[in-house]
């Protein structure tokens, strides 16, 4: 066992993993669980097959900034459509004839007669899971890969099997807390996770797609944190032009004759056209 | 047709933000391919951050003004 490519790899994986881990999370507690690990052991079984086929080649077959560049592309379009959404509600101007609206509506309107509603698969998650799993997955192929064959070629082999064995722990660990974590979210307002779902699609499509053109972004992966900030905020600035304009456009109210006529004003005459 | 529809409703929905993206992507490639916009790459990701808000905002000022 090598220590030092075992530990590496854990904490490169570990980051990866958390990644992949963020994506289905939020997939299983806003759409559901059922779509959201299908998604995600459909990518592994895929991660598996593409495994086993290249091996070692892996690194040199796969084109994973083109593929980063697809999912970034992907994300970012799923994330803006959310984030508009939420922005929208949360401003009061969602529009009345929402469909989802209705939707949820219904599915309320069930709940409270006392049906239940079977969890059916939605391909918007499965997609999203699966995604999201089969590039980190594959990026953490890559580092079982790289860091384990970094020591002589004699070694190589032993180095695979320690990163791997990194790799192993950190996905444990991360599925470990993650597991945990997830009672607690599912007492987060579904409007909130919506919104949390946009910033989060649209930090991780901005990453995945700028590196995608072969940029490395200041700080590497701690760099998404910061993406998150930018777009919290730029979302609290949004919410608050909409809520003005909203102000803005609805008209003043006006005050009752009866009000009027207790503060010295004469009612208004209705203009009496012939 | 039909399938278009429903793979443009499935994956974005809005014009403004299908648009915008790709408008955003054909940028970044020719800043990421053309030697002459070379010095550009640096500011790729900046780029791509801005690019999203405005993308963004165009769409909800779309949407407050139809």
């Amino acid at each position: 066992m090598q220590w030092a490519i075992a530990t590496a790899a854990f904490l490169a994986s570990a980051v990866e993993f958390v990644e992949a881990f963020t994506i289905v999370l939020v997939v299983g507690v806003t759409i559901n669980w059922r779509s959201s690990l299908l998604g995600a052991f459909a990518a592994a079984a895929t991660l598996a097959v593409i495994v086993a086929t290249l091996g070692v080649a892996l690194v040199k077959w796969v084109p994973i900034n083109d593929f980063r560049l697809a999912v970034g592309i992907i994300l970012i379009l799923f994330g803006l459509k959310w984030l508009k959404k939420a922005i929208l509600r949360y401003s009061g101007l969602k529009a009345l004839h929402d469909e989802e609206a209705i939707f949820e509506e219904n599915m309320a309107e069930i709940r409270a007669r006392g049906g239940t509603i079977a969890p059916s698969f939605q391909p918007f998650g499965i997609v999203l899971s699966y995604k999201a799993v089969l590039l980190e997955g594959l990026e953490v192929a890559f580092i079982v890969i790289t860091f384990g064959s970094s020591i002589s070629k004699t070694a190589a082999a032993s180095g695979i099997l320690s990163a791997a064995l990194g790799a192993t722990a950190a996905g444990v660990l991360v599925i470990t807390a993650g597991a945990i974590i997830q009672a607690p979210l599912t007492r987060v307002p579904e409007n909130t996770l919506k919104f949390v779902v946009g910033i989060m699609l649209t930090s991780f499509g901005t990453f995945w797609a700028a590196e995608g053109f072969g940029f490395a972004w200041p700080l590497s992966d701690a760099f998404i944190p910061i993406l998150i900030a930018i777009y919290l905020l730029a979302s609290y600035a949004l919410v608050s032009w909409l809520k003005q304009y909203k102000r803005r456009a609805s008209p003043r109210p006006s005050l009752p004759s009866v009000e009027r006529e207790s503060e010295g004003e004469a009612p208004e005459q209705e203009e009496v056209r012939p | 047709m039909k399938v278009i529809r429903a793979i443009y409703n499935f994956i974005v929905g809005d014009m403004t933000i299908l648009i915008g993206v790709i408008i955003t992507m054909l940028v970044l490639a020719l800043i990421s391919y053309v030697g002459a916009l070379a010095p550009l790459r640096v500011a790729t990701g900046i780029i791509l951050v801005v690019a999203v808000l405005v993308v963004l905002t165009a769409s909800l000022y779309r949407e407050i003004r139809g």
